[in-house]
């Protein structure tokens, strides 16, 4: 990424001669971290005194790592507010903490992109909120400019509005209702799709529990379920239980067989991860709300969910460049989205997912709310896109041919030299037959079109991604064309930005309607070279 | 600009070959390129089917494969290169041509360019020549034009330095 460098880490503070007072992040982090002592000691206790286990290490680790990790943790954190300081200058934000390393931390206030407040439960509880400042940088994944965890509440909500607004509330103004502030209302804004209040700006979205059908068919649904049982068995063998004999007891295995046996096995543990992943949905996205709500220099795109821990993220409307709604392939049958904006500065690479605007969903929510966000003219994902002519089809099909070819006979030489078994060959074929599906589901996936301001293409296999992309946000652009696609007469358009994945692909597009998508889509740029058809010019 | 890819333009108009070619001397340099990469891959290959006889049935296909790759990588790839590697700049965008078994033509305007350089690798170095590299502020949006003269590269670079640098903002 050759994002510019927008942090600086060093050990001079950049404002040294301002004498704004340092201030502490707040002090009940530190009941929080002894009630998480006692907290994280107490299931040892428990299983010790209540249920007789045995005081060892053998008998009891997993209790004792948790305890171990709970006390060390609280310990670290009482530390960590022991030593950090901070404070909001003019121009700065500045933060200090560590005790053998010290370290001193300044973000440009004008670089600021981000402000999210978030929650764990402990914060929750002690009415606290931790406060990221992002600034755009491209550190190592998912790092923010700056961290205080964690102030009250109300100077959280304060440190935003500051931060984002350009000037500070009294925390005590704030401490009492979440009103946003009366000073720079987005006005004349035309507002015409969602409705408008006070205190959340222009909603777009709010949490509808029907959604969770949507989260809870995943094939992770297994992995969850596999980490409950997991839990669930040691836990209960702590206790002195015996869950392999209750299993045991509670079908005539023997009488079902092995398939049999396997069926319930899978079916089971489906319906167990599926409430897992229900249950986790409910708790991530409780109360989610997307609004677009005015901030001094520009609007924030905000996004607010959780339920034990409450998460918002606020996106600067000036860095958004366009909206992907992905839809995976083997949820195609019931519409299942997931919508994602396009934004300089926030990685996609980063596990909190700050680009994701609205938790998977079905596809009748994700377009309407993709189409407000942008907030374009004709609404981009309304348009219909161009197909792909017939060549692109062939040469799906000519690759899945090719490589099924490949492996058949890779698998034919493994199975003459006594490998693999003879009917691995075999295996080939019915892998021909799964690549040539593949070919036509990619085939029909594709398709681009340009809707006003935004370029839209269409692609992908195992998630089939529209993209909408501003056309005035395009830095580079790519023409592409292999020697079968020539003799196909395709060429593939790139579209390069400066965000999101970084490139946006349209591919295989019947040639001449390749030039003409690729001028549309960067416009200006490529209109300098162009000549008239037939004129003399080298090979293109 | 609201022709559409549906209608098209009046007259049909084509996509132009970029000015200059590159300097002859680049087919060296990928002839040089080749036999230290694919070309070594074959001498380990060779050198593990001489000396390594239980494994001959195993490596004879990928020796084979090998030496063909790098005979194709020797001999056809760095006329094709030369007959298709082609590059201009004007005072508004960078436009290179590239490839051979897939040939890209790639267009960035200089206001979106972030950073110019003169890259000169070891082998490049040897021949006298010089890659000039773009950069976008996209992670993927980089143009890079091989197989330059080393005096031709450094003013091309300063020239398109001047440029970017009295383009007024942010480059994103």
């Amino acid at each position: 990424m050759s994002e510019p460098e927008t942090v600086q880490v060093d050990s001079t503070p950049a404002a040294a001669h301002d004498d704004t007072p340092w201030e502490r992040l707040h002090h009940r982090m530190i009941w929080v971290d002894v009630a998480q002592t006692v907290l994280s000691l107490a299931p040892s206790v428990v299983a010790v005194l209540v249920f007789g286990a045995e005081a060892s290490w053998s008998a009891l680790w997993p209790l004792l790592l948790v305890g171990g990790f709970g006390v060390l943790g609280a310990v670290g954190n009482a530390t960590r507010w022991v030593f950090t300081r901070y404070r909001i200058t003019p121009d700065y934000v500045e933060r200090r903490t560590g005790i053998f390393v010290r370290r001193y931390r300044s973000v440009r206030r004008d670089r600021i992109r981000s402000v999210d407040v978030t929650a764990r439960l402990r914060h929750r509880v002690a009415g606290l909120r931790v406060v990221l400042v992002g600034a755009g940088q491209q550190l190592s994944a998912g790092e923010s400019a700056l961290e205080l965890d964690a102030v009250l509440r109300a100077d959280a909500e304060a440190l935003r509005r500051e931060l984002l607004g350009g000037h500070r509330v009294p925390a005590a103004v704030a401490a009492g209702e979440e009103v946003e502030p009366a000073t720079g209302t987005g006005t004349g804004s035309e507002i015409s799709t969602a409705s408008v209040d006070d205190e959340e700006g222009e909603v777009f979205a709010r949490f509808r529990p029907w959604w969770v059908v949507y989260n809870m068919v995943s094939i992770w649904a297994y992995v969850m379920a596999a980490g409950l049982l997991w839990g669930a068995f040691w836990l209960t063998s702590t206790f002195g239980l015996d869950p392999a004999g209750w299993i045991e007891g509670l079908l005539d295995w023997e009488a079902l067989g092995w398939p049999g046996t396997i069926a319930v096995a899978l079916l089971a543990t489906g319906a167990l991860g599926a409430v897992g992943m229900a249950v986790n949905f409910f708790t991530t996205h409780w109360g989610f709300v997307l609004a677009r709500v005015p901030g001094e220099k520009s609007t924030q795109l905000r996004t607010r969910q959780g339920l034990l821990t409450t998460r918002e993220v606020n996106r600067d409307d000036r860095r958004l460049r366009g909206v992907t709604v992905s839809e995976p392939v083997l949820w195609r049958w019931m519409r299942m989205a997931d919508t994602n904006v396009i934004t300089t500065g926030l990685s996609v690479w980063s596990a909190s997912q700050p680009t994701t605007i609205l938790p998977r969903g079905p596809r009748s929510v994700a377009l309407p709310v993709s189409a407000a966000v942008l907030d374009a003219d004709p609404d981009p994902f309304g348009e219909p896109l161009r197909r792909h002519p017939a060549g692109a089809l062939r040469r799906r099909l000519w690759w899945a041919t090719a490589t099924s070819a490949a492996v058949t006979a890779a698998l034919w030489w493994c199975a003459t030299n006594g490998v693999a078994p003879h009917s691995a060959a075999w295996w080939g074929g019915g892998l021909w037959l799964l690549a040539l599906l593949g070919a036509l589901v990619a085939y029909r996936a594709l398709g681009h079109t340009i809707s006003g301001d935004h370029l839209v293409v269409r692609s992908g296999l195992t998630s089939r991604a529209t993209t909408a992309l501003r056309r005035d946000a395009v830095s580079t652009i790519a023409l592409r064309q292999s020697i079968l696609q020539r003799r196909l007469g395709l060429k593939t358009v790139s579209a390069m930005t400066a965000a999101g994945w970084g490139t946006y692909e349209a591919p295989d597009i019947e040639a001449d309607e390749a030039l003409a998508f690729a001028v549309a889509a960067a416009p200006g740029l490529l209109e300098p070279f162009l000549v008239p058809d037939g004129a003399r010019a080298p090979s293109t | 600009m609201e022709t559409s890819p549906t209608t098209g333009t009046d007259t049909p108009r084509r996509l132009r070959a970029p000015e200059h070619p590159v300097d002859p001397r680049a087919v060296r340099w990928w002839v040089l390129r080749a036999l230290c990469t694919t070309g070594l891959v074959a001498v380990v290959l060779g050198v593990g089917y001489w000396l390594w006889v239980p494994a001959r049935p195993w490596l004879v296909v990928p020796l084979v494969l090998a030496v063909l790759w790098t005979v194709v990588k020797v001999v056809v790839e760095p006329r094709v290169r030369l007959a298709v590697h082609r590059w201009e700049t004007t005072d508004e965008a960078v436009y290179g041509l590239t490839g051979w078994i897939v040939q890209e033509w790639r267009v960035a305007p200089l206001s979106r360019v972030q950073t110019v350089d003169a890259v000169r690798g070891p082998l490049e170095q040897l021949l006298g020549l010089s890659t000039l590299r773009v950069t976008t502020a996209s992670s993927s949006g980089a143009i890079s034009i091989v197989g330059l003269d080393k005096e031709v590269a450094a003013e091309v670079a300063e020239r398109l330095t001047v440029i970017t640098e009295k383009i007024p903002g942010d480059a994103t």
